[in-house]
C-alpha cells in the first residue's frame, strides 16, 4: 500500500529496518521512536492526571499509548481490508453494489487520514514535552 | 475507536436507505422488463422491511438500522387493468422509476456530504 | 462482466425481446399481400409470446430473489384461418373468384407496434436512470 509507506517514511524506522507490510511493526516502530522511558513518564502523567486522552484508551498502565496506537492501527487495516474485498467483489462480478465499493473506499480513506493526524499530534507533543524539560 | 466515526444514525440510515434505492431500481427494472408478458405480478420492496426501517429510524438506533436485510416481494396491493393478468402499469412505473433516482441521488449526497464533514474535522480542509 | 448497472439483466432482455417482436410486426405488414408464401398457401400472421425467467444468478437469500427477466418463448403462426376477398381480376383467384388473402389486420399490427416501442422507450429510460445512479455513486469519494 503506497500510503501505508508514505507514514513509514515520517516514522524513524528502527535500526533493524521494518517489515514492509506489517502494519504491528509501524505501530511497535512508532512508539519505538519516542523512548521507553520518556514513554512510561508520559503514560504515568496520563494515569495522574483528571484530562482524558480521546477514544477508547484502555486501563492507564504502563504502555496505554502503545495499546491507543495499535489499537487504532488494527482498526484502520481492518477497514482497509473491507475496502479491498469491496473493490475485489465489484470487480469479479460478486453480488457488491458500486455505492458500496465506492463508500467503503471513502470510509478507510478517512480513517487512514485520522490514524495519521493522530499520528502527528502524538509527535507534535512529544516534541513539545521534549522541549520543555530543560 | 475508528468505529466510533461511522455510527451516527443518520448517516447509517442514509446509507441502508441507499441499498433499498438499488434495490428498488432492480425491482422496477424486472416490472419495465415484463410489461408485456402475460401474468406477470409487479415486484417492489417488501413493506413489512419498510416499516421496520421507518421504526429503526425514528427510534435512532444504529446498530438496529445497520441489521435490516431489505428483499423484494410481490406487490399484493397492484390490481390489473388488462386481461392477461399482468399487474404493471406503464405511466405508474415510470413515475416510480424518476422519484426512485431522485432518492437514489439524495441519499448519495448525504452519505458524501457526512464523509466530506468528516475528512474536514479531522484534517481542517477539504 | 462488472455490475456497474443496477438491474442490467432484466432491462437488457427486455430490450432484446421487444426488438424481435418490431422485427415480427415488420415481417407481417411486409407480408400483408402475400397470396402464395414458399408453402403455396397465403401468408400466415405470426405473433410473439413472452415469457418471464427468473434471472439466472440468484441464490434464494440474495435481497434481488425474485427480480424476473423477460424472453420470447416462441414465434407462434397465427391459427386464424385466411380472409376470403373476392377479386375475380387476381391471378391467385379461384374458381368462385375468391382471393384467400392473409389473416393480417393492419390496424392490429399498428396498435401492437405502438405498444412494443412504447416499452422500448421504457426500458431504455430504466438504463438512463441506472447510469444516472452509477454516475452520481463514482462522485462519493470526490474532494473538491
Amino acid at each position: 500500500m503506497d500510503a501505508l509507506s508514505a507514514l513509514k517514511m515520517v516514522t524513524t524506522p528502527p535500526a533493524g529496518g521494518l517489515s514492509a507490510n506489517s502494519m504491528q511493526d509501524l505501530a511497535a516502530s512508532a512508539t519505538k521512536s519516542i523512548p521507553t522511558a520518556e514513554l512510561q513518564q508520559l503514560s504515568s502523567i496520563n494515569s495522574d492526571s483528571p484530562l482524558q486522552t480521546s477514544g477508547a484508551v484502555s486501563a492507564g498502565s504502563g504502555a496505554s499509548f502503545e495499546n491507543m496506537l495499535g489499537g487504532l492501527v488494527n482498526d484502520v487495516a481492518q477497514k482497509q481490508a473491507s475496502a479491498g474485498s469491496a473493490v475485489t467483489g465489484l470487480l469479479s462480478g460478486q453480488n457488491v453494489s458500486l455505492h458500496q465499493a465506492m463508500i467503503s473506499m471513502e470510509e478507510a480513506n478517512v480513517s487512514f487520514q485520522m490514524m495519521v493526524e493522530v499520528r502527528n499530534r502524538l509527535l507534535d507533543s512529544y516534541q513539545e514535552l521534549m522541549r520543555m524539560q530543560i | 475507536m475508528i468505529d466510533a466515526l461511522f455510527t451516527d444514525s443518520d448517516y447509517v440510515a442514509a446509507k441502508k436507505m441507499l441499498d433499498v434505492s438499488l434495490l428498488r431500481h432492480q425491482a422496477i427494472a424486472s416490472n419495465l422488463a415484463n410489461v408485456e408478458t402475460p401474468n406477470y405480478k409487479r415486484l417492489d420492496v417488501s413493506p413489512s422491511f419498510e416499516a421496520q426501517l421507518r421504526q429503526a429510524v425514528a427510534g435512532q438506533d444504529s446498530a438496529e438500522i445497520a441489521s435490516l436485510q431489505p428483499a423484494l416481494a410481490v406487490d399484493t396491493g397492484a390490481i390489473s387493468g388488462r386481461s392477461d393478468g399482468n399487474t404493471v402499469q406503464l405511466e405508474t412505473e415510470m413515475l416510480k422509476l424518476n422519484q426512485n433516482t431522485v432518492e437514489n441521488t439524495l441519499e448519495t449526497q448525504l452519505v458524501s456530504g457526512s464523509l466530506a464533514r468528516l475528512r474536514l474535522a479531522i484534517t481542517g480542509k477539504g | 462482466m462488472i455490475n456497474l448497472l443496477t438491474g442490467i439483466d432484466s432491462t437488457s432482455s427486455a430490450l432484446d425481446a421487444e426488438r424481435i417482436r418490431m422485427d415480427v410486426i415488420a415481417e407481417n405488414i411486409a407480408n400483408a399481400n402475400v397470396t402464395k408464401d414458399v408453402d403455396g398457401k397465403p401468408y400466415q400472421r405470426q405473433e410473439v409470446v413472452f415469457e418471464s425467467v427468473l434471472r439466472a444468478q440468484q441464490d434464494a437469500d440474495s435481497p434481488d430473489a425474485g427480480s424476473q427477466t423477460v424472453q420470447i418463448a416462441r414465434v407462434q403462426r397465427d391459427s386464424r384461418p385466411p380472409r376470403m376477398v373476392y377479386n375475380p381480376s387476381h391471378p391467385d383467384a379461384n374458381k368462385q373468384g375468391m382471393v384467400a388473402m392473409p389473416n393480417i389486420n393492419i390496424h392490429e399490427e399498428m396498435v401492437d407496434m405502438i405498444a412494443s416501442s412504447r416499452s422500448y422507450e421504457a426500458n431504455l429510460a430504466v438504463v438512463k436512470n441506472a447510469r444516472a445512479m452509477a454516475m452520481s455513486a463514482l462522485s462519493i469519494g470526490r474532494h473538491s
